[in-house]
């Protein structure tokens, strides 16, 4: 069901009387017990809506410039300065209902170099997207832990033992700068909160974020700011991490201590949820809600140990009752974790969000180890903005250096191959040269790679202050990630090939080119054929699954041939499609990729592909166990940068008494069949239909578009009509 | 070997039975219910289905062994999931022999059968007693009302059902709540009353009308006329079947 009717959702049946005919029956097992924000967050949440906080922003724009280019001060020194001044220039907003403080009113990240000065200091460089460090995901339990003090004992004491090393004592210069700025900001807000006579605020500000908290709360307080400092300095998509490992110390003593009930507890875990939506509308992304505040739950611990806690509970219950797209939860599972656990995950997944995201530990850590992350290390895995694993803390890793288009490495190779009267393994040979091709060009692309210094990430990072070296000097981890977009489309274009014009030989090579080039305008029947007749992936069918599991054979063949990506890393293959299976389909400003013309799986030019893991649009589809057992038969040991299987329930599954348990089980299925990454969309096509004709119904419609969760009507249309064209499973 | 004609196979079918399953519909059905939404599943034979999407054939020819092969390859997820197959249709009993030799090749799989109870006894023993679970249809206990809505009397499917109960395999019953019809006070206690204290029974399933009933019937070339009005509010007062002490859930 979709989030926007919760409020409408009437209660348990039994004993309803009367009521009309085809209407709501919901099941009392659905309803019980669920988490209610208080009053005092239902209005919050009403004015996060209505874009209430947006009145405390300041229009003009802060100036860093003037003083850096009169002081002609270096980059690092820059980017202190500039987060010096945009915490100076935070005006201080404690709202009355406001337990956990912080609203932005900068509304721009100003420049630190006039453009031309930056063209010169970037020239024969590649930036990654917009250049600031991005897509990562700080070491948050390390900064609780020790406080921006305990932080900063660490600066001063490298500083001491490097005296002689001038680079690692402006690195840590500009580090202490940064914490200053962030101490001093946290200082004012204590000062106006005395002032207001909020001495709860006051205290809390008075003890974090310099010190370790004592308290949840303080614990909350200290991660929403040193989070929302990280937005102010320009990095984006800045990663949550495991939330309910690195804040479990602190709820745990609370509740020991009686100091706090689960039920405030949870409220304020729910404050804390909402405030992420607070200034989320300034975040980049290529859509709004695409902005990284992943946060994940659940799994084993660092010594492999269960890491599930109350916590874990809690989350998936708040994250219900908060209702909106931040932050993006996700849940580590096993086929053998507790079916009460995933039965509160299913609950979650009710509602329609597109979250919780599952990851399968018992795929994914065996994956990362063979990938060179140590035992320890992968099993603290958390996911950057969307799926690609990381290790919080301790990776500077670029997760998403660009896609490789599966359909174009296909599409290419069809058309080349069969106009050579190549064999159908000389198409396969011509595939995987091309997909050589395309990781060769990218790494190429990014062998220039310039990352700008970033002293205040690396403040909140395991390793800088410690060594001396700044973040984008690089980490433990330096590897990069390729998502392997439109797999599915591609592995049924081959399927299609070697079905029809090698097999059954009832298709000429010509007379597929042309229909290719032609758009199959003169030749909707052979079209038809491709595209009902051809075997399709998704159905548990070898002739179609084969083809998928070979293309990511080949894109790892193609990674593991690249030794070092030039930073000390390697390439990890992945099986997401991000944004490119719409981009791929319709072309976009600077993409190096090429568009897709119509294809040999009887897709015609402009369709859309498939999103990361799913069936292709259309196809018929035996239902979602096929698609587990297809999407399972990949070797995700080397495929192992993250990509969601992409499933859509229609929400009448859960009008079913026993829904919330058949879900969980099918979430078990999941892990069970050896699948990597899975999300579930939980909609209502006809109710996607009429949000398109009357958004103004359908403000609250939240979707799953790629590797996040988004308002159905703030999306570009050509993303809310792929959505509306997936399948749907459960009617 | 038999051959059966299928036209759908469903898999994560929340609505039929526990845990994950697999439905399979078995074609043709000797009952013509006035609100049957799967009318492709009357007659026994494959048939093209026309609509704007374009045409397709329902009903497909299995060997027990071919449609036994397809639920197996999905076994293992099945058992995993505290689920199964449930077989359903039209009336799958009209398959009765065919239908046995397929769960006779399915060992170990929790077998759910769904079935209106209107077949000869002898076919009604063959399959139930190789289910594991039966939901069983009880539409009108009045034979009159029951032959002017389905085309049918109902002494078959009664006498069907006390045989369920002496047989002693589990089952609920799956009332389909039509408005002005199956919803009265009347014919709910006289469910009510004629189910309670069966040994095998689990509980009573009241299903809420599918107002998308008729959706179908021009795709197969069929009228879809109801016998009662859609748009008649529906009684679900399940009073008399906690009175009877017969557990009871509205779905």
């Amino acid at each position: 069901m979709m989030t926007e009717n919760m409020a409408g959702m009437t209660g348990p049946a039994k004993k309803a009387g009367q009521i009309a005919a085809g209407g709501e029956c919901r099941s009392s097992a659905t309803t019980a017990n669920h988490f209610k924000l208080e009053p005092r967050l239902e209005d919050m949440k009403r004015n996060l809506r209505e874009g209430y906080f947006k009145r405390f922003r300041d229009s003009e724009e802060v100036d860093v410039l003037t003083e850096c280019e009169a002081e002609r001060i270096s980059w690092p020194r820059r980017m202190a300065r500039l987060t010096r001044r945009m915490c100076e220039a935070q005006r201080v907003v404690i709202c009355p209902e406001d337990l956990i403080v912080f609203t932005r009113t900068v509304a721009k990240v100003p420049p630190i170099y006039s453009e031309a000065e930056y063209r010169v200091l970037t020239a024969g460089h590649r930036l990654h997207e917009l250049g600031p460090i991005s897509n990562i995901c700080a070491d948050w339990g390390l900064v609780l832990t020790q406080g921006l003090s305990g932080r900063r004992e660490v600066a001063l004491k490298t500083r001491a033992a490097n005296r002689n090393n001038p680079a690692a004592v402006e690195f840590l210069d500009c580090a202490l700068e940064t914490i200053d700025a962030v101490l001093a900001l946290a200082r004012r807000y204590a000062d106006e909160a005395r002032r207001l006579g909020r001495f709860d605020v006051a205290q809390t500000l008075d003890r974090v974020p310099a010190e370790p908290p004592r308290t949840f709360r303080e614990a909350l307080q200290a991660l929403r700011l040193c989070h929302a400092v990280l937005w102010l300095c320009g990095h984006y998509h800045c990663g949550l991490g495991r939330f309910d490992q690195y804040m479990w110390p602190y709820l745990k003593g609370n509740l020991e201590a009686g100091r706090l009930t689960e039920a405030g507890t949870e409220q304020l875990l729910a404050e804390f949820f909402l405030s992420l939506n607070r200034d989320s509308d300034l975040y980049s992304g290529v859509q709004q809600g695409d902005n990284g505040q992943s946060l994940m739950v659940g799994g084993v611990k660092r010594d492999g140990s269960c890491a599930i806690n109350l916590l874990t509970n809690m989350v998936l219950r708040v994250a219900r009752g908060v209702g909106m797209i931040d932050p993006k939860i996700n849940l580590r599972i096993t086929k053998d974790t507790d079916l009460k656990l995933l039965e509160l995950a299913a609950q979650l997944t009710e509602i329609g969000l597109g979250f919780p995201q599952y990851s399968n530990d018992d795929v994914v850590i065996p994956g990362l180890m063979a990938h060179g992350y140590t035992a320890e290390d992968s099993r603290d895995y958390s996911v950057a903005a969307c799926w690609e694993f990381l290790i919080p803390g301790r990776g500077m890793e670029v997760v998403n250096i660009g896609a490789l288009s599966m359909s174009a490495a296909v599409d290419t190779a069809i058309r080349t191959g069969l106009a050579s009267g190549d064999s159908f393994e000389g198409i396969l040979d011509r595939v995987g040269a091309d997909m050589r091709r395309q990781v060769d060009r990218l790494i190429e692309s990014y062998s220039g790679l310039l990352l700008p210094p970033a002293p205040y990430y690396s403040v909140l990072m395991d390793g800088c202050l410690e060594r001396g070296h700044d973040l984008s000097e690089g980490l433990k981890y330096n590897n990069y990630g390729i998502h392997g977009a439109g797999s599915s489309n591609a592995a049924d274009a081959l399927a299609a090939v070697k079905k029809f014009v090698f097999d059954l030989k009832s298709l000429s090579p010509d007379q597929l080119i042309t229909a290719l080039d032609t758009n199959y305008e003169h030749d909707e029947p052979l079209r038809r054929t491709l595209f009902e007749e051809g075997p399709k992936t998704g159905n548990n069918d070898d002739h179609a699954d084969a083809f998928m599991v070979r293309l990511f054979d080949l894109f790892a063949d193609a990674c593991e041939k690249v030794r070092d990506n030039g930073r000390g890393g390697i390439v990890r293959p992945g099986s997401g499609s991000a944004m490119y299976y719409i981009w791929l389909a319709t072309g976009h400003d600077g993409m190096i990729e090429p568009v897709i013309g119509a294809s040999a799986d009887g897709r015609k030019r402009g369709e859309s592909f498939s999103s990361s893991l799913a069936p292709s649009q259309g196809v018929r589809v035996r239902g979602p166990l096929s698609v587990l057992q297809s999407y399972a038969k990949p070797d995700y040991r080397r495929i192992c940068n993250g990509g969601p299987l992409t499933m859509e329930l229609t929400d009448t599954v859960f009008r079913n008494p026993e829904a919330i348990h058949q879900v969980a089980l099918l979430i078990r299925l999941f892990a069970f069949v050896g699948c990597q990454q899975l999300q579930i969309n939980t909609l209502n096509v006809e109710t996607l239909k009429d949000a398109k004709l009357h958004p103004e119904r359908h403000r609250n419609l939240v979707v799953r578009v790629w590797g996040w969760s988004g308002y159905f009507c703030e999306l570009d249309e050509v993303y809310q009509d792929q959505i509306i064209a997936r399948h749907v499973y459960g009617d | 070997m038999l051959t059966g004609v299928v036209f759908d196979i469903k898999e994560f079918a929340v609505h039929n039975g526990p845990g994950v399953r697999v439905i399979v519909f078995l074609k043709g059905c000797s009952l013509h219910c006035s609100w049957c939404h799967n009318p492709e599943g009357l007659s026994p034979q494959p048939q093209v289905m026309h609509s704007a999407a374009g045409e397709r054939v329902a009903g497909q020819v299995f060997t027990s062994t071919e449609l036994a092969a397809r639920i197996n390859s999905q076994a293992g997820l099945l058992r995993a999931a505290e689920g199964g197959v449930t077989f359903s249709g039209g009336e799958p009993l009209a398959q009765a022999g065919f239908l046995a030799e397929v769960i006779d090749q399915l060992p170990g799989l929790h077998v759910l059968l769904d079935t209106s109870g209107h077949v000869a006894e002898r076919d009604f023993r063959l399959v139930a007693a190789r289910s594991d679970l039966v939901y069983f249809d009880l539409k009108l206990i009045d034979t009159t009302q029951h032959r002017f809505h389905t085309g049918d009397g109902n002494e078959g499917i009664l006498h069907n059902l006390h045989v369920l109960s002496a047989m002693k395999v589990p089952f609920v019953i799956r009332v389909p709540l039509i408005p002005g019809v199956t919803d009265s006070e009347s014919n709910l206690s006289a469910i009510a009353h004629t189910v309670a204290g069966m040994p095998g029974l689990q509980r009573v399933d009241l299903l809420s009308y599918n107002r998308a009933a008729g959706a179908k019937y021009a795709a197969v070339g069929l009228t879809f006329r109801p016998t009662y009005d859609e748009l008649w509010p529906l009684n679900v007062n399940t009073d008399c079947f906690d009175f009877a002490g017969v557990e009871v859930r509205v779905v």
